[in-house]
């Protein structure tokens, strides 16, 4: 029954892990899915999330982008080759290539971004592997809603039989093994605990391992840029909502905005311009909930940082909603989340790239001079930065994410060499 | 002494003179509004960071009409070293520090002589309500040297000093073994207890403290010191023994049966080194009430905003009494349900609150959760 496992369930034992685990692997070896079938699959389920009351749920927007023919198909044409998509060989030469499943791969997502789960689950489908999904207790409901849709597209079952997703605390260090015991690859996403202990759990030797691990994001702007007056607007507020995605705690979320100094220019009008986009977005979005620690980590923050040195000011609401943190230097501070952008004024932004290690995932550009986007682009690559992209574009999720594919790292390529040949 | 200075010592020493309880919560509210802007008035031009802090909240303080919109403090602000002082080195008369259970680094602040008399002033009026005027004799749960070196006092010292103006004679009744742990000094116990069996007497003891090393050895030999005229006060906190899964019904029963007294005579309080002279003592409801000099908000995590009664949120404590470092507003990490703004069965005016816990250990979530362990390089 396609809705007993698709949907999510609670698991208490490591034999409920590995008798699914049998079933997920046999449903892999018996029925060959083609990249082409599982993106019909996604469409329907796109079009099904086109639904005005799943608007307001984190994430949703971005799932359905994410889902269409138009952003999967060239994905699997640059990972897995060009006749990949209908699931051919593609020819070199004397031989021919064609990308088969690991077989179950096992889905480790992080708590900080709601749809994980699914996103996550979506790469090891396109490669025609079946998923084996731990979802952490905050997100249960939305995947439980999510995989509801889901069941309801694929009427013939083509993905839900490949899938399980299961429900159980982080510290049943017995259930996490059963399940790394029964995979053949696992995606792993979470801060370095997480990652850790993940990474740590018995897989068999043969299992490939993705590992997303923790990462923070910045963003930075020459003066050509933030002084425009005709453009600083819109700038901000791909800014704002580069903050507000995912509520800032995703590794592509800018923790840091760089602003490049120019003699005689005051970014007193450009903060402006960037608090009423910060108001604006939070009218649009506000929080419905918070927990106790961040709002008080977000308090903290601001404290510490207009006491730690009167030159520093600081912008935000009596609510914890938003919170920019102004001054000068080019380190990167320590990350708050919570909304709160600390805006660094800086001489030279090559001054603050160069400063960068392999922490920083993205940086997020707004840059008025091409000649210098190219030199910082090269500089911050070097310097450890997996995605450069224009600002409001920080979560785009799109591979190679953290400098590796995403479909690609969960399938085996096989080559024959045709023996008549 | 600045005029400044002069005009609030005259308002606050007017308000230790008060019954703690018996203000309208209007009025009350009106009255530390001013001393409070003042004191802002005061803090502002002597910190640099403050001021700036102050400068930059969102509301201005000199027009504010709430306490709840004046600028408060995280009280982690307060683990600064060297700690922050709105008074020069030479003023400093004592320097307190917390316990720091639940993080590495203690909160340190700095008393000059009118911040230090104001905070014994002020446990003095509250505890007066609870367990009367009357000095006593002072059987303390801890070690002769729980005063510590130098100028610098513990939390556990400053709570067993704060009981001092109630005693006219003190006993230890704990020792430090040769492996330096704790022990009860089974001999001073039984000398305090002699002849005492129908005398009014103080204990205080801090909540663990008084478990592990008095209940439970005492219950493990049966026995009961029979003195039920014993008012017993503890405080500290009950995350210790949470984690030995003591309830605070059981630990009021066992207590009351190693003293031989009624479980009413135990009174738990409140108190954190950073709030100065105010501590929030338990009353026959069960409920913890903010005195004339101070003031408690329990802010809603979303909002900021005072929550409704019934409601949970986060504990700010509110105190007129410190001058010599920024406490006057200060946002804990715990956590409290507001019973009600006015109207307690015992009688005492103002807000009604119980604590609901700490405020679940901050960390940053999932994938940004990153350390910047690189980033100071040159």
């Amino acid at each position: 029954m396609a809705t007993l496992t698709a949907l999510v369930q609670k698991v208490d034992s490591p034999a409920e892990i590995s008798s699914t685990a049998d079933r997920l692997h046999q449903a892999v070896v018996e029925e060959e899915v083609s990249p082409d079938q599982v993106i019909g699959v996604f469409e329907a389920w796109a079009r099904s999330l086109d639904d005005r009351e799943l608007d307001d749920l984190p994430g949703i927007p971005f799932l359905r982008m994410w889902l269409r023919r138009g952003t999967l198909e060239p994905i699997i044409g640059r990972e897995l080759g060009c006749n990949a998509l209908h699931g051919g060989w593609t020819e070199y030469g004397r031989a021919r290539c064609k990308a088969f499943p690991v077989g179950i791969v096992g889905h480790w997502p992080a708590g900080n971004v709601e749809i994980q789960p699914i996103l996550s689950m979506t790469c090891a489908l396109l490669g025609g592997n079946a998923a084996l999904v731990r979802v952490p207790h905050g997100q249960v409901d939305l995947t439980q809603q999510l995989m509801e849709k889901l069941v309801e597209s694929d009427a013939g079952e083509l993905l839900t039989r490949r899938i399980f997703m299961a429900a159980f605390d982080h510290d049943r260090h017995d259930l996490q093994e059963a399940m790394a015991r029964a995979v053949d690859g696992a995606m792993i996403w979470g801060g370095e605990d997480a990652v850790l202990q993940i990474r740590a759990l018995p897989f068999p030797h043969w299992a490939r391992l993705a590992v997303f691990g923790p990462r923070i994001s910045a963003a930075a702007m020459d003066a050509g840029a933030w002084t425009d007056p005709d453009e600083s607007p819109s700038w901000c507020r791909r800014i704002a909502r580069d903050v507000w995605q995912f509520d800032q705690q995703a590794c592509s979320s800018p923790q840091v905005l760089f602003l490049e100094r120019r003699n005689g220019d005051s970014i007193a009008d450009f903060l402006k311009v960037l608090q009423r986009a910060f108001e604006s977005e939070n009218e649009a979005h506000p929080r419905r909930t918070i927990s106790a620690a961040l709002t008080s980590v977000i308090c903290h923050a601001r404290a510490s940082w207009l006491l730690n040195d009167p030159a520093h000011q600081a912008v935000f609401p009596m609510e914890p909603d938003w919170t920019l943190l102004v001054g000068c230097g080019s380190d990167l501070p320590q990350p708050v989340q919570g909304r709160t952008l600390t805006v660094l004024e800086v001489d030279n932004l090559l001054d603050a790239l160069s400063k960068f290690d392999g922490n920083v995932q993205t940086l997020g550009l707004g840059i008025a001079d091409r000649e210098k986007e190219r030199k910082l682009a090269s500089l911050a690559g070097n310097r450890g930065v997996d995605r450069i992209v224009k600002l409001g574009q920080m979560h785009v999720f799109a591979p190679p994410w953290d400098g590796v594919d995403l479909i690609r790292p969960m399938v085996r390529m096989v080559r024959h060499v045709c023996s008549t040949g | 002494m600045t005029a400044m200075q002069q005009q609030f010592e005259h308002q606050i020493e007017s308000l230790l003179d008060l019954p703690p309880y018996t203000q309208p919560p209007e009025e009350k509210q009106s009255l530390l509004l001013e001393i409070l802007k003042e004191e802002l008035d005061y803090a502002y031009k002597r910190h640099a960071g403050y001021g700036n802090y102050i400068q930059q909240w969102p509301v201005d303080y000199q027009s504010a009409i709430h306490i709840a919109d004046l600028p408060f403090l995280p009280v982690r602000i307060l683990k600064a070293d060297p700690p922050m002082s709105l008074v020069g080195p030479d003023q400093v008369k004592k320097t307190l520090r917390s316990s720091a259970t639940t993080s590495q680094l203690p909160s340190q602040v700095v008393l000059d002589a009118p911040t230090a008399r104001r905070m014994t002033k002020g446990v003095v009026n509250i505890l007066r309500d609870f367990i009367g005027p009357a000095r006593r004799a002072y059987l303390i749960v801890d070690t002769p040297d729980f005063r510590g070196a130098g100028s610098v006092l513990g939390a556990r010292g400053a709570a067993i000093q704060g009981l001092q103006p109630f005693a006219n004679e003190t006993t230890c009744c704990l020792r430090l073994n040769g492996e330096s742990d704790l022990e009860l000094d089974h001999e001073k116990l039984r000398e305090f207890a002699k002849d005492r069996a129908n005398t009014e007497l103080l204990v205080y003891g801090f909540t663990f403290i008084l478990w592990n090393y008095l209940v439970q050895p005492l219950l493990a030999e049966g026995i009961c010191l029979n003195l039920p005229g014993a008012r017993i006060l503890h405080s500290g906190g009950w995350k210790r023994l949470q984690e030995q899964a003591v309830e605070k019904t059981v630990f009021n029963e066992q207590l009351a049966r190693v003293f031989g007294c009624s479980p009413d005579r135990i009174t738990d309080f409140y108190g954190m080194v950073e709030s100065v002279g105010v501590i929030f003592p338990d009353c026959s409801e069960g409920n913890k009430h903010g005195p004339v000099f101070g003031e408690v908000i329990v802010r809603d995590p979303l909002t900021l905003e005072p929550v409704a009664a019934g409601e949970y949120g986060i504990v700010q404590v509110c105190s007129v009494l410190p001058t010599s470092f920024p406490g006057h507003l200060l946002l804990t990490e715990d956590m409290a349900q507001v019973i009600a703004y006015d109207g307690c069965a015992c009688g005492r005016r103002g807000i009604s609150f119980r604590f609901a816990g700490r405020v679940p250990k901050a960390e940053l979530r999932g994938c940004g959760n990153v350390q910047i362990k690189r980033s100071k390089v040159n």
